[in-house]
């Protein structure tokens, strides 16, 4: 019997082998739905609808991918009834390109409302969306570096980046809010810009997500467990404030 | 987890001079399945045999530490009385070759007394059924035992065990010398068992445990190393070493 077990990496190459294939056809699919979500923000700022519809074209190999990494990972769990590390990757990357999926997705609706209108919005929404597309990218690519190249560490960090989308997702919503009450603006272009807002939100906590079933994978850790408490807890409904000066608010003495 | 129903207490167990169990301390839970799992020679099934009296019957084997069933320390008891409370199912079927399948199975009835032919027929006919054997002998209770083919003749021997009415039942690799389908019936009695007895099995088949047991033990060259609910110790083990060995990375 082997004198130092951990050292020993008796198991068969090919085991190995199928779990880093596994991951590194899940980062396949994370780059290929970071492009659309890049390209599908590039062709609503430009209005440019050849490259929106390239976008578009790019969402049956963003299945094909998902059916692909859902059918290895069966086939792992079938074949190699894993267990622990190897057991969490399995099951996380079944999770994970849902995530990826969606991102994609998110892309795909971007470049969906592209349209040949001769407004882009204000100078300053435009400014905060495209921060928001650069730090999407950021927490997407951190992601899949992330589950690539096996760093719980860079996973943990994407709930801190979150807080960064979320902050320029309420800017965004405020830039809106003022140009719907001015109605100076195009609106149609500005209700598109709500959802494009919206959309780049929803890809970071995707990206989030991502990260979470990694670190999972990874350590075994819950987010529980390495989370401050409110980041983990259901949101409550904050309690409206009634309107002044009705019984419930009465106008002070 | 449910009350303990074997308690053992630092226990180390020796061929020779040599120990095989090393200061093994570990509560096993009432009215539950636990495995112990881990590879050849570390200890596993050494320890089931201290659990009822086994171990000292060999050649130069000894005994340190103490094993409770409930509160009392079977190594204070009579050995016989142990084995009645504690029963076992060993890695190959062994039944009594020249006795019938309810002479087996009432064996261990005449062997504590005996009871009229109407008492002896209900308890055969009750053990039988526990062990899932009943309906397919009902009608050869009288042929040889040695008719009966290798996953029927391990059910008998779970019967003829039961038939003790003891309150736990040991099981060394009870399906390592079956085929996937009388292994997948012994796993669904398993799973039965345990609302009546508690259940210990030793098994080198990881799937199995995790199919069968609520807690799972690894041992490592005679030591525990880890014991906890198996769906934990499957999906997120806390020693690095148990996480290496249900990994495959050794053993």
């Amino acid at each position: 019997m082997n004198a130092d077990p951990l050292a020993d990496t008796g198991r068969p190459r090919g085991y190995d082998l199928e779990v880093r294939q596994l991951k590194g056809r899940a980062v396949t699919m994370g780059e290929w739905a970071l492009d659309m979500v890049h390209e599908g923000w590039r062709a609503f700022d430009a209005g440019d609808f050849t490259a929106a519809q390239a976008v578009l074209d790019r969402g049956a190999e963003l299945d094909r991918l998902d059916e692909d990494i859902e059918h290895a990972a069966i086939a792992f769990l079938v074949l190699r009834q894993p267990t622990a590390v190897d057991l969490r990757t399995a099951t996380g990357l079944l999770k994970i390109t849902t995530h990826l999926d969606r991102i994609g997705r998110l892309g795909f609706d971007m470049a969906r409302i592209t349209t040949a209108s001769p407004s882009k919005g204000p100078a300053d929404l435009r400014a905060v969306l495209e921060r928001m597309d650069t730090a999407v990218e950021a927490m997407v690519r951190q992601c899949l570096e992330a589950l690539g190249h096996d760093r719980a560490d860079l996973a943990r960090e994407l709930f801190h980046k979150d807080d960064e989308v979320d902050q320029l997702h309420r800017e965004a919503n405020r830039i809106i809010l003022r140009e719907l009450k001015a109605r100076t603006s195009d609106t149609p272009r500005i209700a598109d810009s709500l959802l494009v807002a919206r959309h780049f939100e929803r890809i970071a906590d995707n990206a989030c997500k991502v990260g979470e079933k990694t670190v999972y994978a990874l350590t075994g850790q819950r987010r529980s467990e390495y989370l401050p408490r409110h980041r983990y807890q259901p949101y409550a409904l904050e309690t409206p404030t009634p309107a002044p000066g009705t019984p419930d608010n009465p106008p002070h003495s | 987890m449910n009350a303990t129903k074997v308690k053992i207490d630092h226990l180390t167990a020796y061929y020779g001079e040599k120990p095989a169990v090393i200061d093994v301390s570990l509560e096993f839970p009432e009215r539950a399945v636990s495995a112990i799992i881990g590879p050849s020679g570390c200890g596993k099934s050494t320890l089931i045999r201290c659990m009822n009296r086994l171990h000292e019957t060999g050649l130069r084997t000894r005994v340190e530490g103490h094993v409770f069933l409930d509160s009392e320390d079977i190594y204070q008891l009579d050995p016989v009385r142990v084995r009645r409370r504690i029963g076992m199912v060993f890695q190959k079927p062994n039944p009594f070759v020249t006795m019938s399948i309810y002479n087996n199975v009432s064996a261990a009835l005449r062997f504590n007394g005996r009871p009229s032919r109407e008492e002896t027929d209900r308890q055969v006919v009750r053990s039988l059924q526990q062990a899932a054997l009943w309906d397919e002998v009902k009608d050869r209770v009288d042929a040889p035992a040695v008719s009966l083919s290798g996953g029927q003749q391990q059910r008998l021997c779970i019967a003829r065990a039961l038939t003790a009415e003891p309150e736990v039942l040991l099981m060394d690799e009870p399906c390592s010398a079956l085929d996937p389908i009388a292994t997948a019936k012994i796993e669904d009695l398993i799973k039965k068992l345990k609302e009546d007895y508690t259940v210990i099995i030793v098994t080198h088949n990881m799937q199995q445990a995790a199919r069968v047991a609520d807690y799972t033990a690894f041992m490592y060259i005679g030591k525990l190393i880890e014991f906890g609910p198996t769906e934990d110790l499957f999906e997120r083990p806390k020693e690095s070493l148990t996480e290496a060995y249900i990994t495959g990375r050794f053993g």
